[in-house]
């Protein structure tokens, strides 16, 4: 099952989701003569886990560079650049590092326009990399997809995918008129991915990634893969269709999607890579249940992370996040009942499954 | 002769912040400007000797002490009481206020209300700037308080790295809210600075117009020769440090600093200039209140405009 799949399928090609991130940030650069990229590292022989490598090189020290660790400055810096016309690019390796410039963010970045009348713009994108397996722990770990979407003014995406990427970026690159905060995960690097020539018209919004009829999976970032695959085991085994949506836009998503589908199908599941206490599947229920209480049939599931911080633990992680296993019951649970009594697959760990993983997906 | 008209010219500027923020503080029980004021008065010398030593095409990054910066720099005197009228004829339709004075038509950039916040904004301008190859410079504006936050040492150690056209001027009147500096500093601002390989100056004459022009020109054309510079000026708040009213009552300062301050305060002392000047200000102000009061203030359709 591909998320390129439901396109059409031409001029298809296979392309890592760090293969796309490099490809996007050369054309940024390539493209627009006012756009730079700095970070911890952009410039090292690591390249922000490919992302970057060889741009310093290629673009020169003034438009891609390495910052001294301080993370409050460089954004602080970021949205200096911005309000003189320039378009940043900044990286955190790890989602939790954007904590330190929280300040920046949601005090300045996402004030700006408004708070001055308009008069004041600061567009950007900044580049935030999810952790997760092989002990990243309570400190890098962390998805903060709902904390910068509950402030107005900044614009959040969690692409998927390799296509998510092309499709976005883009996009948001020195056309977004404001600041962009991008939630990358790092299990989803290494994948490949199919992708089509991009034709999006409207790049920051949600789509439907697998169609289907008998229950609503509603995902973000990697949980779109784990859904996908979920969703492929059920139809096997079971002759359940779910229906996959990657929210993808998370501050803009496009909810009449959601209910359309919901709708049909009556059956709720969200799938997050955070915590489901006011997060995105709180915001899920709540712009179903203003629309129509009525369009579910019963009580809906919610996967997320376990109501603590990350244990660094391998036995603890892998209870912690929401398995292959845990999705696949819960959509077998939504459809048959509690008591299917359907096999459900052996993996419990979903890191063990993306090492083995080889795409294109 | 030259710096008597130079003289005159600053005077009239520095008069003007002063008379608009008392007309402030007339208006303020009225409760017409509701939104907190940080007045500025006791520190205007600072906000007009530096502007007429930057080019006009140099930005300023302020903060929520900034009516002083606004006035120097050129804003709209419509515009800024129309703005802290919470009127749609203000300079952001209302959506600022006095803590967000911002004119970017005539360089200022932005002003906060959460301190040090906009000293990196300077170092990103510069910083295009010198990408750009533009003779323009950035300044970052903020008080001796601002200095002890984190964001004021990352942006001293990426501005002297890059070497980033930025001229950070600390506004230095010793208190932060009514903490005095020697209770939060355990370093001197210019040996600090200094620390970064950052060229810096004290002016302690921060009543005088003049001396505040000439330290600014010289910095400023260091700044623009390629380095960031650190400008630091003496200087004295004579209000509480938000309303429009003074705190001696309440003990955590004596008025014998301000008194002496005041002393030497040409808009105070020279008070033949300033009698000379004042008709033709007070008719500018009172059509600039008459503007704000005529202004409507904004409704629903205004307040979601702008949001992403």
């Amino acid at each position: 099952m591909s998320i390129a799949a439901v396109k059409p399928v031409q001029d298809t090609r296979v392309l890592s989701y760090a293969g796309a991130l490099l490809e996007t940030m050369d054309a940024a650069l390539a493209d627009h003569a006012n756009v730079f990229i700095m970070g911890q590292g952009v410039d090292d022989f690591k390249g922000i886990f490919g992302s970057t490598t060889g741009l310093a090189e290629k673009y020169g020290a003034a438009r891609v560079f390495d910052v001294p660790l301080m993370e409050e400055g460089m954004t602080g810096v970021a949205i200096g650049a911005a309000l003189v016309g320039d378009y940043p690019i900044t990286t955190h390796i790890r989602a939790d590092f954007s904590f330190l410039a929280m300040n920046q963010i949601i005090n300045l970045a996402a004030k700006y326009r408004y708070m001055f009348g308009g008069l004041m713009r600061c567009p950007m994108l900044i580049r935030i990399v999810v952790g997760r397996s092989w002990g990243q722990g309570a400190q890098h770990s962390q998805s903060p997809q709902a904390t910068f979407a509950h402030y107005p003014g900044l614009t959040v995406v969690m692409p998927s995918s390799s296509q998510a990427i092309l499709d976005m970026y883009p996009a948001i690159i020195n056309r977004h008129p404001g600041p962009v905060i991008s939630i990358e995960h790092r299990l989803l690097y290494n994948l490949d991915f199919t992708v089509a020539p991009t034709d999006k018209r409207v790049p920051l919004t949600s789509y439907i990634a697998r169609k289907g009829s008998d229950v609503t999976v509603v995902a973000t970032s990697v949980m779109v893969l784990e859904a996908l695959r979920a969703a492929q085991y059920v139809e096997g085994k079971a002759g359940i269709s779910a229906e996959v949506i990657d929210l993808n836009s998370i501050s803009h998503p496009d909810w009449d999607l959601v209910a359309a589908s919901v709708r049909k199908t009556g059956r709720l599941i969200v799938a997050d890579t955070s915590w489901l206490e006011y997060g995105v599947a709180a915001e899920v229920c709540r712009q179903l249940v203003m629309r129509d209480p009525g369009l579910l049939r019963q009580p809906p599931t919610m996967l997320g992370m376990a109501p603590a911080p990350c244990p660094t633990a391998k036995s603890l992680e892998d209870i912690y996040y929401p398995s292959q296993h845990e999705t696949v019951d819960a959509i077998l649970a939504q459809v048959k009942g509690d008591k299917h009594g359907i096999a459900l697959p052996v993996e419990r760990s979903m890191t063990e499954g993306y090492k083995r993983f080889r795409g294109p997906f | 002769m030259k710096d008597e008209a130079i003289y005159r010219r600053l005077f009239r500027t520095a008069l003007l912040i002063r008379l608009v923020e008392e007309r402030i503080i007339d208006l303020y029980p009225s409760d017409k400007i509701q939104s907190p004021v940080h007045l500025s008065i006791g520190q205007e010398a600072v906000a007009v000797g530096v502007c007429d030593g930057l080019k006009p095409d140099d930005l300023v990054f302020a903060t929520y002490r900034s009516h002083g910066f606004y006035i120097a720099k050129g804003g709209s005197l419509d515009a800024m009481f129309a703005e802290l009228y919470g009127r749609k004829g203000g300079v952001s339709g209302g959506k600022a206020g006095s803590m967000h004075l911002a004119a970017p038509e005539v360089g200022l950039m932005g002003s906060s209300a959460v301190v040090a916040s906009t000293i990196p904004h300077a170092v990103g301008a510069g910083l295009s700037f010198k990408r750009r190859g533009a003779s323009q410079i950035a300044v970052a504006v903020f008080g001796d308080g601002a200095t002890e936050e984190g964001v004021y040492h990352e942006s001293l150690n990426f501005a002297a790295l890059m070497k980033v056209p930025v001229l950070f001027l600390c506004e230095d009147n010793g208190l932060a809210v009514h903490s005095h500096r020697p209770a939060r500093q355990s370093y001197r601002l210019t040996g600090h600075a200094a620390s970064f390989g950052i060229a810096t100056r004290r002016v302690e004459e921060g009543w005088d117009v003049l001396a505040i022009r000439r330290a600014t020109l010289d910095a400023a054309a260091r700044v623009r020769a390629g380095e960031p510079f650190v400008l630091e000026i003496a200087t004295s708040r004579y209000k509480e440090h938000v309303g429009v009213g003074e705190d001696f009552h309440f003990n955590y300062r004596t008025s014998d600093g301000v008194d002496a301050w005041k002393r030497r305060d040409p808009l105070i002392v020279d008070t033949k200039l300033a009698a000379a000047l004042r008709p033709e200000i007070d008719r500018e102000i009172e059509a600039a209140v008459a503007f704000a009061e005529a202004s409507p203030a904004p409704g629903r359709a205004e307040l979601l405009t702008d949001v992403i």
